[in-house]
């Protein structure tokens, strides 16, 4: 039985780089740091695109970014340039990449779901409205289905023992 | 790494002493040596003390003291002594035990001078021992004594002389080698001799005899070397190595092996040496304990195989000893926790970490390496709160910044020489060779395998800034808890480590830690030059925080500005907001209040620390600041420049209508909203510029309000009235209004603008001013097309404030508007009688009239659009242009109002019938002179071409082309009666001639009809022949009539017309072109009556196949009869087949009931057999008897051919009851006899499987008799 994961905190990002949605799952703890890692993060996310490209490489999985005093950082770029990150606890046990992309997928899935919402776009201009902005406009605080489902996954990743 | 003491940590290498290089200080050689004559002899040096320097140098640079040095080349730590150097006394005989048999080494715990006594585990002072105190191998260079040349000596002299020497050589030697191998140690001669020397033939022998007298090894003892060059040292040194490094090893194994015999001895001993110990009745110290013992002697055994650089069994004593160390710490009953041994014995574990750390990392086992030194840090944190030294205290942190900071200098150490840092993610190579070397290792390994493998996020090595990092958060720690002790002093003891504290700058720590990760950082991140690293500004971020912690604002500013720049950029408010409100407090302590005020401005456009509960607190902030202060200069505006930040009122312009005529008013709302949760209530803005794109004087609102207490409203809505961009110069105008804002409230600023020229208008900027005791601030707003938060937002348009009411504008361009000429008033028809008939130039009359009020001048294009339609050659003409595409401005001339033109268009259409598509495009341009712009000063204004008054009007039309006569063909074959010519004709075998044996007639109708709707006056008709190998026109029907005159829609002509066809051998089957064509010379006829232009129409003759025969019969009767009077009768047999003769019989088979005939000739009989293209008469003689249309007899032609074969079957199949039937059969197939008087044949016709399909009709032939 390997140890659970512990989901400290979730990131999403847009392609132009702009926060999406960042929620921490730690009580008590400084909200803030998780937005230094996102922010950070994109450095190493960077580096790992331009080695895909050069590559040739279509992998959405970024494997582990880095580790930073109490947790370990991975990345997830969707097709779309979407880039999610989420911190770990760090535990000192090995942390299978299959259970990553599960935890990934889950939150493209809701990601997917919250973007498709047919109100974001409610008042948009006819033309000249950009997706970027839609993207943006799914984490607001305005919309709470994607904060919930990301909430969802976040609580579901500390609950459930991940498949062995 | 400074705080361990460095013989702990630098890596081990052999050590080699090296005596007699020592060189003499020149004034003592200056002195000694009698004054030469020469002057340069004296400062030319001696070669040989050239050679000692270069030597030293060579052997000096073998190898540096340094931690990280995994190389395995054959180098020596090298030290230079004196020739008589002593060595460390071995054993020390206790004092007080004199008999004692066991002396020990004054390093000992055992004795009693020791620093070690009682209890010590082992000191630094050892390796120290080892490294600098004795070597694995000593060599010594010395000179062999030469005899000088000049020196008028006899032979026995000088060999007497230098037996001597060389004895006395030999018994320092001698002495020498007395104390190294008392100790194992190896000694090596290398005697410098002058290379005069080296050819010396008795060099030899005195080598041997210097040996022998000192008692030097056989082997790798004695060297001989002359002065030579820089490069043939370094040869010398490596062989000089390579030579030693045998017997250094053999050196360390033996110390091994001695320490390996002690450590079994005493593990044995173990049990019951405590109890028999004599220091344990003294009861103030006890001596080392049997774990202790266990550590030294791993230790030692490792730090011995680290001398011979056998690094795996290094590693293996290290971990033994320090997992013995653990056992040690793992009871205070062995380690009393805060006494000198246990701070020692922490000291030797941290190092002791650092060297299996940096053994893994040599083997690049970085997981490992990093697993044991996080394992470390965990169990000695555990120690730490068993010792009472947890988290709580700034010693804790203290402890694990160093770890921390070792660990990063470690591998800093080994990244700047051998140590890569791996990547956690695979594709990380860009190079081919290497991807391909890993896809097969991926295939190899599987890669589900791979992905199911994942890592250890805790054991993924990083670069060592990521260790200083952490190193500097954990200092901050330290700091913290230090700041909480120093609070609660008051029942602290000043304990020394207390007092030790209060000394440190934990700061400037810190500060250094994050330098060097942030250079760390840099230096593996990959930035540009334009964006600096995420992961460095946020190392900078905390520098910064780190300076305005220590009190050095204008330090922790510069940072701050440069941070903000990419955090602005990536618009991530959340990290802004605080470093904002940090740089505002840096600002604040500076007394910078430009600044001040600039970053409050932004704070405020930002939000930054507003909360619904206290929207005032910020502009409370900034009036403070505003009342309280004086800028440094007062009297320029201070202008705060937040282009790059976001502004302090979002502001959005409308237009209403994307293009407005000139001169028309173009109606605009300017929208400024402020910020939910920020209040700019109280906020003196004085006044509001709007800047417009074109030269147009800004728009001045000047503040003004009533009642200064009154709430303010939500929307607000403010006129400015009609603006109008004029080349002349006109005073700006100004208007008044509450420039108030609370939080989320917005102004409304509504106002129209026009313009005389065609033009973009825009509003480029709105700027704010705030003027406050002697602050005077201008703020510029650049109204942004759409801000990426409210994009989504469309731009709105207040249609009503009572209540406030919004219509979205969803248009692109709602920001700008278009200002373009009135359109001209143009009537462009076109009328046209259609449908177009094929053939005919039809016209197209274009109607261009100019209802405007100016004078136009007109210009046409014309462009036929392509068809697709097959062999379409179509073309327009107006008067004398014409093209099968476009006609380029046709020039109407000028138009006056009212007045208007015609063109008449001529579209000529060949091919087949279909759509025709013309587009026609009038342009009319004012011929008055456009207004130039009168002020030069205007670049701003309209672009030139849209300065030119122009028009286009399209129209598109599509025309019907029809054809005006249709055809239809009907064609029947007929046999020719004329004879086959003969079978060996000669004629026949002649060039040119034809088959006129298989010519056939073909009789074609056409029905020519009218269909153009308009009817049609037809001059003529006439069939033209065409020459034509295999078919001639014998004669039509149309050739003898006229037909002139006015055919409507539905009339028909038809027409009949033979041709002689004779099919072409070579290929039978291809059809055979018409001969000829119709060709249909007619008119128009124009609803006025009147006729159209002569247009032509040609219609070609249908393609002629006719069909083939086989074997065929031909009957010829007569037509009519006089009673009496014999008609004859003829069957021709054809053989029309190609290959196959015919054997045929023929059988007449006159009708029993109606005998209206008396016939004469043959009633049964068999034809001669006929080749290919050959025929046979038979000719009956027929005497009619009875008057009236009588039944000619019937004949029945058979082919025998095929008979044997279809009899023989059919007997087989028919069932014997039926005889009759079987045997009708076998006779043959009966040959289909063909009446010539009404022969007629359709053409081929084939069925599905592409045979021929031949319709055998049945039909008597009759005869009129007449009486």
């Amino acid at each position: 039985m390997p140890p659970q994961l512990r989901l400290n905190a979730v990131a999403f990002v847009s392609p132009q780089n702009h926060p999406i949605l960042i929620r921490t799952f730690v009580q008590g703890q400084d909200e803030l740091k998780y937005h230094y890692i996102a922010h950070t993060s994109l450095d190493v996310i960077d580096e790992r695109i331009t080695a895909a490209i050069a590559s040739k490489s279509t992998e959405c999985y970024l494997n582990l970014l880095y580790t930073m005093e109490d947790v370990a950082v991975y990345g997830y770029m969707t097709p779309l340039k979407v880039k999610i990150i989420i911190a770990l606890a760090l535990t000192d046990a090995v942390v299978r990449d299959a259970d990553v992309l599960t935890i990934f997928r889950a939150l493209h899935t809701a990601y997917r779901q919250s973007v498709a919402n047919p109100f974001l776009r409610l008042n948009a201009p006819i033309d000249g409205y950009n997706d970027h902005a839609i993207l943006l406009a799914a984490g607001s605080p305005k919309w709470k289905a994607f904060r919930k489902r990301v909430d969802d996954i976040g609580k579901a990743v500390g609950v459930v023992a991940v498949s062995a | 790494m400074n705080s361990y003491p460095p013989e702990f940590l630098v890596q081990l290498a052999p050590v080699m002493y090296v005596a007699g290089l020592n060189v003499q200080p020149p004034q003592a050689t200056a002195t000694d040596a009698p004054p030469t004559p020469s002057g340069q002899q004296a400062t030319k040096q001696d070669p040989f003390t050239v050679l000692s320097l270069r030597l030293r140098d060579a052997l000096a640079v073998q190898r540096k003291v340094s931690i990280w040095q995994p190389e395995k080349a054959k180098t020596f730590q090298t030290v230079f002594v004196e020739k008589d150097v002593s060595f460390p006394p071995r054993k020390a005989v206790r004092p007080e035990d004199p008999h004692s048999n066991a002396a020990h080494s004054p390093l000992s715990p055992l004795t009693p001078t020791s620093p070690l006594y009682p209890d010590g585990i082992i000191a630094p002072i050892w390796i120290r021992k080892h490294t600098t105190l004795l070597p694995s191998v000593f060599v010594m260079f010395m000179r062999i004594y030469e005899s000088p040349v000049q020196s008028g000596q006899d032979d026995r002299e000088r060999e007497a002389e230098e037996k001597r020497r060389d004895t006395e050589l030999s018994a320092e030697i001698a002495h020498r080698k007395k104390s190294t191998s008392e100790r194992g140690i190896k000694l090596t001669v290398v005697l410098m001799a002058s290379r005069r020397m080296l050819d010396d033939p008795t060099l030899d022998g005195r080598l041997t005899y210097i040996r022998r007298q000192s008692g030097l090894d056989p082997r790798a003892a004695l060297f001989v070397l002359s002065p030579v060059s820089q490069a043939e040292i370094g040869d010398f040194v490596r062989s000089l190595q390579d030579a030693l490094w045998e017997p250094a090893l053999e050196y360390y194994t033996n110390h091994s092996k001695r320490v390996r015999r002690k450590r079994n001895r005493h593990s044995q001993a173990s049990s019951y040496q405590l109890p028999l110990s004599p220091m344990a009745s003294a009861g103030i110290a006890r001596p080392l304990r049997p774990e202790g013992w266990t550590v030294r002697y791993e230790f030692k055994m490792a730090c011995f195989a680290e001398f011979r650089g056998e690094d795996q069994v290094a590693l293996k004593h290290y971990q033994d000893a320090y997992a013995a160390l653990l056992i040690m710490f793992g009871s205070t009953a062995i380690l009393p926790p805060r006494t000198k041994r246990w701070a020692e014995a922490k000291v030797l574990a941290d190092c002791i970490n650092v060297k299996i750390v940096k053994l893994y990392l040599y083997n690049n086992e970085h997981s490992l390496a990093l697993s044991h030194q996080n394992s470390h840090m965990r169990k000695f944190a555990d120690f730490s709160r068993g010792w009472g030294i947890g988290e709580e205290t700034f010693e804790f942190w203290s402890w694990l910044a160093r770890q921390h900071r070792v660990f990063a200098e470690l591998l800093e150490q080994g990244t700047r020489s051998t140590l890569k840092i791996p990547s956690p993610y695979p594709p990380q190579a860009p190079s081919p060779a290497m991807l391909a070397a890993q896809s097969l290792e991926a295939s190899q390994m599987g890669l589900e395998a791979m992905r199911v493998l994942g890592l250890n996020p805790n054991q993924a090595l990083q670069h060592p800034g990521f260790y200083y990092y952490m190193a500097a958060r954990c200092t901050e720690r330290r700091r913290e808890r230090f700041l909480g002790a120093l609070e609660s002093e008051g029942h602290q003891t000043n304990s020394p480590g207390f007092a030790n504290e209060k000394k440190v700058d934990h700061l400037a720590i810190v500060l250094e830690l994050y330098t060097r990760s942030y250079e760390i950082f840099r230096k593996w991140g990959t930035q540009t030059a334009q964006s600096p690293g995420r992961l460095t500004l946020w190392i900078a971020y905390r520098i910064a925080q780190t300076y305005y912690e220590s009190g050095k604002f204008d330090m922790a500013v510069r940072f701050f500005e440069r941070i903000a720049k990419t955090y602005r950029r990536e618009s991530w408010g959340s990290l802004l907001h605080p470093l904002l409100s940090q740089w505002y407090a840096c600002a604040q302590q500076l007394g910078d209040v430009e600044l001040s005020v600039k970053l409050l401005i932004e704070m405020l456009g930002h939000g930054t620390k507003a909360s619904e509960d206290d929207p005032d607190a910020l502009q409370d902030d900034l009036l403070a600041v505003l009342k309280s202060t004086v800028p440094s200069a007062t009297d320029e505006p201070l202008v705060v420049d937040l282009s790059e930040a976001k502004p302090i009122l979002d502001a959005s312009v409308v237009f209403w209508d994307p293009e407005v005529d000139v001169g028309t008013q173009a109606p605009f709302q300017l929208i400024l909203s402020s910020q939910p949760n920020v209040s700019l209530s109280s906020i003196p803005f004085t006044s509001l510029a709007v800047h417009f794109s074109s030269d147009v004087p800004p728009v001045i609102i000047k503040h003004s309000q009533k009642d200064p207490d009154a709430e303010i409203p939500g929307i607000q809505r403010i006129d400015l009235g009609e603006v109008v961009v004029a080349p002349a110069p006109v005073e700006s105008t100004e208007v008044e209004g509450p420039l108030r804002w609370g939080p989320s409230s917005s102004i409304i600023f509504t106002g129209s603008v026009s313009s005389s020229l065609p033009t973009q208008l825009s509003i480029s900027k709105v700027v704010l001013t705030i003027k406050e005791n002697s602050w005077w601030i201008e703020i510029p707003i650049i109204p942004a097309p759409a801000k990426s938060e409210n994009a989504l937002i469309a731009p709105r348009w207040l249609c009503s404030i009572e209540p406030p009411r919004f219509i979205p504008i969803r248009r692109e361009d709602h920001s700008a508007v278009k200002v373009r000429w009135r359109s001209h008033q143009v009537q462009v028809a076109i009328s046209h009688d259609g449908p177009a008939l094929i053939g005919e130039e039809f016209p197209i009359e274009i109607r261009i009239a100019n209802d405007d009020d100016r004078e136009l001048d007109v210009v046409l294009d014309v462009l036929l659009q392509p068809t697709e339609i097959d062999e379409a050659v179509n073309y327009v003409a107006i008067d004398d242009q014409r093209s099968t595409s476009l006609l380029k401005a046709v020039a109407c001339g000028i138009l006056a109002p009212g007045a208007s033109v015609v063109k008449k268009l001529y579209l000529t259409n060949a091919g087949a019938p279909g759509e025709r598509v013309i587009d026609i495009s009038v342009q009319s341009q004012s011929t008055s002179q456009p207004p130039t712009p009168v002020s030069p000063v205007s670049p701003t204004s309209a672009t030139v071409p849209t300065l030119v008054d122009r028009t286009e009007t399209l129209r598109t039309l599509s025309v019907a082309a029809v054809s005006p006569i249709g055809i239809e063909h009907a064609v029947v074959y007929r046999r020719t009666t004329r004879p086959q010519p003969g079978l060996a004709d000669l004629a026949t075998f002649e060039s040119g001639t034809r088959d006129e044996g298989a010519a056939v007639e073909a009789v074609v109708t056409s029905t020519i009809s009218i269909v153009a709707p308009s009817g049609i006056a037809i001059e003529s008709i006439v069939l033209n022949r065409k020459k034509h190998a295999f078919a001639e026109i014998m004669d039509c029907s149309v050739d003898q009539d006229d037909f002139n005159g006015e055919w409507l829609a539905g009339d028909a002509l038809c027409d009949k017309c033979r041709i002689t066809v004779v099919p072409d051998e070579r290929r039978p089957a291809e059809p055979i072109a018409g001969p000829g064509e119709y060709e249909v010379v007619w008119r128009r006829l124009l609803p006025d009556g009147s006729q159209g232009s002569r247009s032509t129409t040609h219609l070609p003759l249908p393609s002629l196949s006719p069909p083939s025969d086989g074997l065929v019969a031909l009957l010829d009767a007569p037509t009519t009869a006089r009673l009496h009077t014999p008609i004859p009768l003829r069957l021709t047999v054809r053989n029309r087949h190609p290959s196959r003769t015919a054997t045929a019989t023929v059988q007449l088979e006159p009708d029993p009931t109606a005998d209206g005939f008396v016939i004469a000739g043959l009633r049964h009989g068999r034809i001669p057999i006929l080749l290919p293209g050959q025929e046979e008469t038979v000719t009956w003689n027929l005497i009619p008897v009875e008057c009236g249309l009588v039944k000619v007899p019937r004949v029945k032609v058979l082919d025998r051919r095929n008979a044997v074969q279809v009899a023989g079957a059919q007997i087989v199949a028919a069932p014997p009851g039926q005889p009759g039937a079987a045997e009708a059969q076998a006779e043959g197939e009966e040959v289909e006899i063909v009446d010539v008087r009404c022969d007629g044949r359709p053409e081929r016709v084939q069925d599905e499987d592409g045979n021929e399909v031949r319709v055998v009709k049945e039909h008597d032939g009759f005869v009129l008799v007449l009486p």
